[in-house]
């Protein structure tokens, strides 16, 4: 046999924590989500809300500002009540934008790698599937945080600043629901998205099929529930399984009126969003493999 | 328990068996892959990607071990340290350049920004990509597409280089450049394992060949080897190109190894049909120089990767 000379060097130094190389997949997936011009438009408006909210706190502890309005000063105050309705209202807000940045983003994550066999480019190297799928949802969670529960919990603690620290102390499970509130509906949206562009590799029709998974169900569930007189419709409609989960964590009632009389329980809201997480990766699992076995 | 030093220095299969439910990928594979160039041939569908894919850890075999250099992949980081590789396939995540892509999947691997820098340019220069670097990679040709993958395999320095397909779409003078790099890389201790339609590039530029086929290794080893052990089945051809052709015919067809002589078409030469390549090449040095022939060539005329493809596997991929 021949005598080898090994004269190459196997790099010894540092390396980065393996926890955070995930964060390598949102790097670099930003420098194509942020090139459409469309996106950065979109994202722009979902800080409006924010900026909106922003201003009438400030208003309500600055009613002198508004003293060119010939209006009482406490009736405007009563007018823009600073409690836990006013920032679940601006979580509805941002989830539906959440929705509508998934839609956007979420299609064209998984669906390239698939089409072009890329998977064992990220597999055969110190990263698993699971990290794979991990930085895939960091894109999009991010995203969807810069808009939600970030965003949210400044104007918690602007509000906490302009009212005193009383304020804050009556009302920390407000900033609970927030962050918690926004962090179910990040991963419910994400694990959803991704497990549609990773079977649906055609953008457009992942989007329609993102349109039909929010709206169809909600639709059928809205018929069943008026027809049989029931709120068992809901568990497969994602916006009314989550406004539940939320105005309970707000520690709100549910309003009779959304659902026909039939408010949904909150143990079935919360297992019908466990279910869809665990669908998504299961249907993540199925796919998200390194290579392809042709029939 | 700890590699034994021939287990440090090869790629090593033990009756490994792959199945996809009730697909066959590879069955009962042994293999000791010493440091060098080694070819994998085999047909389309033989289990040469699956083997690559079992070598690089993406998939972990129904039956059997592997270990590659004393290592196994349910130790990612410091297996995936020593191993790269390149697929068949063109994938590029979209958007980035030259640079980023190798930078990329260098982070990926955990190499901290200015090593990454560092390494990316390294492995650009190897194949020669610096000044594409910023371009798009969806833009490259399908021959700088095959130096990026090439580029991403070896950019973290493994000590194993599985590479899928590699000289496909390459130009004649990138394909020289390309093997060349093999070579080097192979001359400093690294294994690197290529598979191929080309046979016989595969033939100029390996060490070794595993011929697979229906999931079967067929041969393995030196094919100079690999053809000796065929003699039996499939005697030696031995192209002698001299000045009285019909003499040597005379001469060595009266031997009883000998099976065949045949005159070439052009006259100036013999095929000669033998069992026994050694005893020939003796037989042939006395027969020279009994009679004065001239000779002007003697060559083996099937001692190469293409003609042991054909004896085992055959043209159209049906094992003989």
């Amino acid at each position: 046999m021949a005598v080898y000379d090994r004269n190459f060097g196997i790099y010894q130094g540092e390396r980065t924590p393996t926890w955070s190389r995930f964060l390598i997949i949102p790097r670099y997936a930003y420098q194509e989500v942020f090139q459409s011009r469309l996106f950065v438009a979109f994202l722009g408006f979902c800080f409006l809300v924010p900026f909106a909210g922003l201003l009438v706190i400030y208003l309500h502890h600055n009613l002198a500002a508004l003293s060119f309005i010939n209006l009482p000063l406490d009736r405007l105050q009563e007018a823009l009540p600073i409690n836990a309705k006013f920032f679940r209202w601006g979580l509805e807000f941002q989830g539906f934008l959440c929705y509508v940045l998934a839609l956007l983003v979420g299609p064209a994550l998984i669906s390239p790698d698939l089409r072009n066999n890329g998977l064992p480019l990220y597999l055969s190297r110190p990263f698993s599937r699971a990290e794979y799928v991990l930085g895939k949802t960091a894109v999009l969670a991010i995203l969807m945080s810069a808009i939600t529960w970030i965003p949210g919990l400044l104007l918690f603690f602007f509000q906490s600043y302009l009212d005193g620290a009383s304020w804050m102390g009556n009302n920390l499970s407000i900033a609970f629901a927030i962050f918690f509130g926004s962090w179910i509906w990040i991963a419910v949206l994400s694990l959803l998205s991704l497990a549609v562009s990773a079977w649906v590799k055609w953008k457009p029709v992942a989007r329609i099929s993102l349109l039909i998974l929010y709206y169809v169900p909600w639709g059928f569930a809205k018929v069943m529930n008026a027809t049989q007189d029931t709120w068992w419709g809901f568990l497969v409609a994602l916006w009314p399984t989550m406004t539940t989960v939320w105005t309970r964590l707000f520690g709100l009632p549910l309003e009779p009126g959304d659902y026909n009389g039939n408010p949904m329980p909150l143990a079935a809201a919360w297992l019908a969003l466990v279910a869809c997480c665990l669908i998504s990766l299961a249907l993540l699992s199925r796919r998200i493999r390194a290579y392809e076995v042709v029939r | 328990m700890s590699a034994t030093v021939t287990e440090k220095q090869r790629v090593i299969f033990e009756n490994v068996s792959k199945f996809y439910g009730e697909v066959l990928g590879v069955n009962r594979v042994s293999l000791s892959i010493p440091p060098g160039i080694t070819g994998l041939v085999g047909p389309n569908g033989s289990g040469k990607t699956t083997l690559m894919n079992l070598m690089v850890g993406l998939l972990r075999p129904s039956r059997g071990r592997i270990s590659v250099l004393g290592m196994d992949s349910q130790r990612p980081e410091e297996f995936f340290r020593h191993v790269g590789y390149s697929t068949q396939y063109d994938a590029f995540p979209p958007g980035l350049n030259g640079s980023q892509f190798i930078r990329s999947y260098l982070r990926v691997h955990g190499f901290g920004a200015a090593e990454a820098e560092a390494m990316t340019w390294k492995a650009l220069e190897r194949v020669g990509l610096t000044e594409a670097a910023g371009r798009k990679v969806a833009g490259y040709s399908k021959g700088m597409r095959q130096r990026v993958k090439l580029a991403q395999a070896i950019c973290h320095q493994p000590s194993v280089l599985v590479l899928d397909e590699p000289l496909n779409g390459l130009d004649p003078m990138a394909r020289a450049e390309v093997i060349s790099l093999f070579r080097e890389l192979a001359d400093g201790g690294l294994h690197v394992i290529v598979s191929s339609h080309i046979l016989h590039e595969v033939d100029l530029i390996s060490d070794q060949v595993v011929l697979i086929h229906g999931g079967y290794v067929v041969a393995e080893g030196d094919i100079a080897n690999v053809r000796d052990e065929m003699e039996e089945e499939h005697p030696a051809q031995v192209s002698i190109r001299c000045d009285r052709p019909a003499l040597l015919a005379s001469r060595v067809f009266a031997q009883d190894s000998v099976m065949e002589a045949r005159i070439d078409d052009d006259g100036k030469g013999v095929l000669v049909r033998t069992r026994d390549a050694d005893r020939f090449h003796l037989l042939l040095n006395q027969v020279v120089l009994e009679n004065g022939l001239t000779i002007e060539a003697v060559a083996p005329a099937d001692a190469d990767v293409n003609a042991v493809y054909q004896y085992l596997i055959g043209s159209n991929g049906e094992k003989s």
